[in-house]
């Protein structure tokens, strides 16, 4: 209110010669500040109740991941008893990410980590190696990438916890689609604790794949079962991986929006004491003329 | 049992989501309305051409829902 009076009263003033440009820029730049001041405490507000959002979010996508992991446990428990030879195995690449933003580096750890395993030297793949994309924010970035290799792509998974439907329904589309792999992997985002996550595989064997390998023998099944469970055991992976997924997304949204809402605290102090500085300067320079323009009476 | 014809028709997953469908249909009310929930899927899928992405489908199509008539006439 003060600074408002004192800005109206230089402005009312007559400029004098060499006075009126600084006056001018400290009247300017006080309205700024004040504009950027409230426009950052609005955005604290927001990114704070983000931040809310997404813990009550975190703690359920969190006890939904204990749940599913095990899905994907009872999973490797076959395939560790039926290894797959890596070499010349035609591989499917699915990478998992979600269509939302704010949620600091997920989308591109994993795209990264798809594109570096596209790019492998150790155990190269085929140049037309086909990978499917679950969420936009992935897509977007792997079509820049890898456009050619992208097959299919899905999204609307993510806004919730992903149900087994979700999975049972991209196993689905997968199988139906013709494409022809041996085995699948699928990079995803594994929750290595609340503060950090970390981009990693998970490979999934194909039917032909499970009946060539030697270890399957020990278990003689008939072929339709190893048909069926093969198909199970996908939809099984990629419900664990989803909602591993899910789970370090909402961890790295609450951590972002964390740290947006520490930032704009900070800018929210810097700029009062600019502000503060600024206004008094300008009732500073109007007692000093006030002052002259009285001793030269 | 004659072995199963369903396989020539479609996959295990759509079977084990039949079934689900059925035996969440046959619960209590309760238990029912909360089964529900897991079960839903709004999943959209693309087949991509040579770098392009192709029509979003469905993979369950919204129901079409008729527009309720407004109080005001």
């Amino acid at each position: 209110m003060l600074a408002r009076r004192t800005l109206g009263r230089i402005a009312a003033q007559p400029p004098v010669l060499g006075a009126a440009p600084s006056g001018s820029r400290n009247m300017a730049t006080l309205r700024e500040i004040e504009l950027r001041l409230k426009s950052v405490r609005n955005i604290e507000k927001i990114t704070k109740s983000m931040k809310m959002i997404a813990s009550t979010k975190l703690a359920k996508a969190q006890r939904a991941m204990q749940a599913g992991k095990q899905y994907g446990i009872a999973n490797s428990e076959v395939f560790e008893h039926s290894p797959v030879e890596e070499s010349g195995k035609r591989r499917l690449f699915l990478v998992i990410s979600s269509d939302k933003g704010l949620c600091g580096g997920i989308h591109s750890s994993v795209s990264k980590a798809a594109r570096r395993a596209l790019a492998d030297k150790d155990a190269p793949v085929e140049s037309d190696t086909p990978v499917m994309v679950i969420g936009d924010k992935a897509k977007a970035q792997l079509a820049r990438a890898a456009g050619k290799n992208i097959v299919m792509s899905f999204n609307q998974i993510g806004r919730d916890i992903p149900t087994f439907a979700d999975a049972a329904g991209v196993a689905d589309l997968i199988i139906k689609s013709g494409v022809k792999y041996d085995i699948v992997t699928i990079v995803y985002n594994q929750f290595v604790s609340a503060l950090s996550y970390e981009a990693t595989t998970m490979q999934v064997e194909s039917e032909s794949a499970l009946k060539e390998s030697p270890g399957f023998k020990a278990y003689e099944m008939e072929d339709d079962v190893t048909k069926d469970l093969a198909e199970f055991s996908l939809a099984n992976a990629i419900y664990a991986t989803l909602v591993e997924s899910h789970a370090c997304e909402q961890s790295a949204r609450r951590n972002a929006m964390d740290n947006a809402s520490k930032n704009a605290t900070d800018m929210i102090s810097k700029l009062q004491m600019q502000y503060n500085r600024g206004r008094q300067a300008a009732i500073t320079n109007e007692l000093v003329d006030i002052i002259t323009g009285a001793s030269a009476l | 049992m004659s072995s199963a014809t369903w396989r020539n028709v479609f996959t295990y997953n759509k079977y084990a989501q039949i079934a689900a469908r059925a035996l969440r249909q046959s619960l209590k009310e309760n238990e029912r309305v909360a089964a529900e929930k897991r079960g839903v899927t709004i999943l959209r899928y693309q087949q991509w051409e040579n770098g392009q992405g192709g029509q979003q489908v469905y993979l369950n199509p919204p129901e079409e829902t008729n527009p309720k008539k407004s109080a005001a006439v």
